[in-house]
């Protein structure tokens, strides 16, 4: 009977294994349904227009973070400096409009000098670990600590505002759609360009293995500089986010969303040790993180034990996302 | 005029001379076959002329032309493409991806997908009808059976459309009717003119599609040969070369009264290995002989439970002995040392105390230590074999290769195993200290425990084994016993497909 029974059985949860194995982001799109149904139970204005609204503005930036992560996490190598980049990228441009004045012409020049700074901070991440081969985990700190340094020599303390256009702008509406929405549909063109290029799949096939990709003649170096230059252009599109949503200059705001947005990566169902993955999944991770942080607030944790059941949460994600895809491998 | 001409070029690894001096030539339009034994060069020179290594010293000509290949990428650009003999494919990308990556199709900065798909599907076409199920330009690399994933490097290797291609030891996955397919493929490239060094270790294949045959001995090219104007024994013979028979070795090896057998192995098969079996009798060194990897490892790490066999049976001293994990086979009196240290033997930045003393814990069930208790057990096991330490305390790093794997075989002698498997147990270390571990080999097989020994090296084989089992494509080929104990024997064995 059940030797009868069991070649359609293996056919069809193969079926299932090639699925998941073709969008290794599965299990996080079904915890991030959970979540988005948990939020509507305890707090149905938080599913309304106004409340996704404030999420999106709220987590955009951790999103792109989470993606400029994932192109480095890509070829196996990792950017512990993303949020310090986050945080230079933020006071640079806050300065620039501060100096020239916040008009719209300024406004478009310190984001080109924003997108410029990031891109420059990543060809230096990726000379330091690529072309030099240190240990891109410690690499990365010590560029990290680097960054943060210019970060606070350019603006010392937190408080110097960025002008009303720019954010209100950010937080504004266009013919009655939210601007993010119109960012986020961006963001995902970006994205969707993104996965044809030959980088990424350069960046994957490096991450398989670098002495393979090596053997076939694949320019690794060059390949593994490429994703931290990426890596560090969208940190400064993350930056550009943060600053819309701070409305200020803060030489410390991304330090603590570098490990968010590692944590983002591997939620989305990427491998650390890479050749495996998908931008996708890290977007769905960093939003998993997004509608935790919002359920541990609407339910009514107490403010002082948040951050604890925050930690407890992030991990229960990550257990779940494990064994959804272990279970559907199998 | 020749393709590709080799002129004194020569690469060291520290002192090992991997190549020296190497002179060849390769005509355009022929298939030229590499030949040697176990770590004679050939690799080492597909390598170079490759370009994923660089030679020390010599030239390198193409057409006629000098030129200076500086890596990989240097080497596609100048026509030169090799399959690696481990492989050289992304696990996580697909079959099409892996074909064109070196030369993606691509429209700006972006990837071409119809193009990819349509010059991978080409390749992939060369070997319709053998390529076996589930295989596809879109099935991912890692889900593919061994001898798939050896085809999608050939059809990567191919997909260089490179006027000198290097295949080194392609066929060692493939059936015969990919083999067939392939040679046929191998037949239309020779007929467009292009140049083929061809590495083998099936002597039959070598006669099939070989037109040249150049043999390397320890790094030196010892000639080259007509295929149609030699045999098969003329080209062992080159790669034996005029050393001293070893056929004395029975004089070195007293003959020693067959024991009782302790390990008798029935039909095992597993990954790498199938239906193999053999008797091994107390105070007796059995050898494991064959090139690399065909099987003797896996059929060693298979009794062992590292790497357990999926059907056949074993019996240790009488009783049946099901290998599932080490910790069962250990706890019966089977032990294992392996030549890699650093994976399997070696417990890195401990110290050599706590090396010598794990096997102990688990045969005793020990959850207490007393480390002044155990360092009298220890230090004789040590001095066994003259292991040189400074003190218990120091970490295993300090030592010598020789003297951390004497300590890994010192673990095994606190408690005497029944059987003890060697598994290449020499690799990386010096001379003297080989010349300890063999000695000690033979003195436990004197006190009655029954030893596999697997070498790489055939004259440690050929001087220490009292049998030897030749493997060949994970199965036992032949049997020398006695005189025939030779390393033109077990070349041949070797060398040719059963």
């Amino acid at each position: 009977m059940a030797s009868i029974e069991a070649p359609a059985r293996i056919r069809s949860s193969s079926a299932v294994k090639r699925v998941f194995e073709r969008y290794p982001f599965l299990p996080a799109l079904i915890i991030l349904v959970v979540l988005i149904a948990l939020n509507g139970w305890f707090q149905p204005r938080s599913l309304s227009l106004v409340g996704v609204t404030g999420l999106v503005k709220t987590y955009l930036a951790l999103m792109l973070l989470a993606v400029a992560q994932t192109y480095v996490i890509y070829s196996g190598d990792i950017d512990l400096s993303a949020g310090a980049i986050v945080s230079l990228v933020n006071v640079v441009i806050i300065g620039v409009m501060a100096q020239w004045g916040g008009d719209g012409v300024t406004v478009i020049a310190a984001l080109c000098i924003g997108l410029a700074t990031g891109l420059a901070c990543g060809i230096v991440n990726g000379i330091v670990v690529a072309a030099l081969r240190l240990q891109a985990i410690v690499a990365t700190f010590a560029t990290s600590i680097f960054f943060t340094g210019l970060a606070l020599y350019i603006q010392p303390v937190a408080g110097t505002p960025a002008p009303a256009a720019f954010w209100r702008t950010y937080g504004g509406r266009i013919l009655e759609i939210p601007f993010v929405f119109y960012v986020a549909v961006l963001f995902a063109i970006l994205l969707v360009v993104l996965v044809r290029t030959r980088l990424s799949l350069r960046l994957l096939a490096v991450g398989d293995g670098q002495q393979e990709a090596f053997q076939s003649g694949l320019p690794v170096t060059r390949i593994r500089m490429g994703g931290y230059a990426l890596c560090g252009v969208f940190a400064a599109l993350a930056a550009f986010c943060i600053t819309g949503d701070t409305a200020s200059g803060d030489p410390l705001v991304g330090g603590k969303m570098t490990l968010f947005s590692i944590a983002a990566v591997v939620l989305g169902g990427s491998a650390l040790s890479g050749g495996y993955g998908t931008v996708v999944g890290s977007v769905i991770g960093a939003l998993i993180i997004g509608f935790i942080n919002s359920l541990v607030f609407f339910v009514g944790t107490p403010s002082e034990w948040q951050n604890l059941v925050q930690g407890v949460a992030i991990l229960l994600a990550l257990m779940a996302g494990v064994l959804v895809g272990r279970g559907a491998r199998a | 005029m020749s393709r590709l001409q080799l002129k004194g070029v020569g690469k060291s690894y520290g002192a090992t001379k991997a190549l020296r001096h190497a002179d060849l030539d390769i005509e355009a339009g022929e298939v030229h076959v590499l030949m040697g034994s176990n770590g004679s060069g050939k690799s080492t020179l597909s390598k170079i002329v490759a370009g994923s290594v660089r030679p020390d010293m010599g030239e390198i000509l193409l057409d006629g032309k000098p030129v200076s290949i500086t890596g990989p990428q240097a080497a596609r650009a100048l026509g030169v493409a090799i399959f690696y003999q481990e492989l050289s494919l992304a696990a996580h990308r697909t079959v099409a991806e892996n074909i064109c990556l070196a030369d993606l199709p691509s429209r700006g900065v972006f990837v071409d997908r119809k193009a990819l798909e349509d010059r991978a599907t080409r390749y992939a076409a060369l070997f319709d009808g053998v390529t076996g199920d589930d295989f596809s330009p879109d099935a991912v690399v890692q889900d593919l059976r061994a001898d798939q994933r050896q085809l999608v490097e050939i059809m990567k290797t191919l997909a260089s459309e490179a006027s000198v291609l290097i295949f080194d030891e392609a066929t060692s996955a493939l059936d015969r009717a990919q083999v067939e397919r392939f040679f046929e493929i191998l037949r239309d490239l020779k007929a467009e003119g292009r140049s083929i060094i061809f590495i083998s270790h099936r002597m039959d294949e070598i006669f099939a599609i070989g037109d040249r045959a150049t043999v390397i001995r320890d790094g030196e090219i010892v000639g080259s040969r007509q295929i149609g104007e030699t045999t098969p024994a003329e080209i062992i013979s080159m790669m034996v070369g005029a050393q001293e028979e070893k056929a004395a070795a029975a004089d070195a090896t007293p003959a020693r009264p067959a024991g009782a057998p302790v390990l008798s192995v029935r039909g095992l098969t597993g990954p790498g290995f199938s239906d193999v079996g053999f008797e091994v009798r107390a105070g007796e060194i059995l050898g494991f002989g064959g090139l690399h990897g065909q099987g003797q490892s896996a059929v060693l790490r298979a009794l062992f439970g590292a790497n357990p066999p999926t059907s056949g049976g074993v019996e240790l001293g009488g009783k049946p002995l099901h290998p599932k994990n080490p910790r069962e086979t250990i706890r019966q009196g089977v032990a294992y040392v392996s030549g890699d240290r650093s994976r399997d033997g070696v417990v890195s930045g401990r110290p050599i105390l706590e090396n010598v003393m794990p096997i102990h814990y688990l045969r005793e069930r020990m959850m207490l230590a007393n480390p002044s208790a155990l360092a009298v057990k220890a230090l004789p096991a040590l001095q066994a074999l003259r292991t040189k330490f400074a003190g218990l305390g120091h970490p295993i790093s300090s030592l010598s290769g020789g003297n951390q794997q004497k300590v890994v075989i010192a673990r095994w002698l606190i408690d005497r195993p029944a059987v003890l498997l060697l598994d290449d147990p020499t690799k990386g270390i010096d001379l003297s200290a080989k010349a300890d571990l063999f000695s000690l080999i033979r003195k436990l097989a004197q006190e009655g425990i029954g030893i596999v020994l697997y070498a790489s090296e055939d004259a440690e084989l050929l001087d220490n084994a009292d049998r030897i089992l030749v493997f060949n494509g994970g199965a036992i080929r032949r049997e020398l016993t006695g005189a025939a104990r030779t390393r033109f024997n077990l070349y041949q064995a070797a060398y040719e497909a059963a």
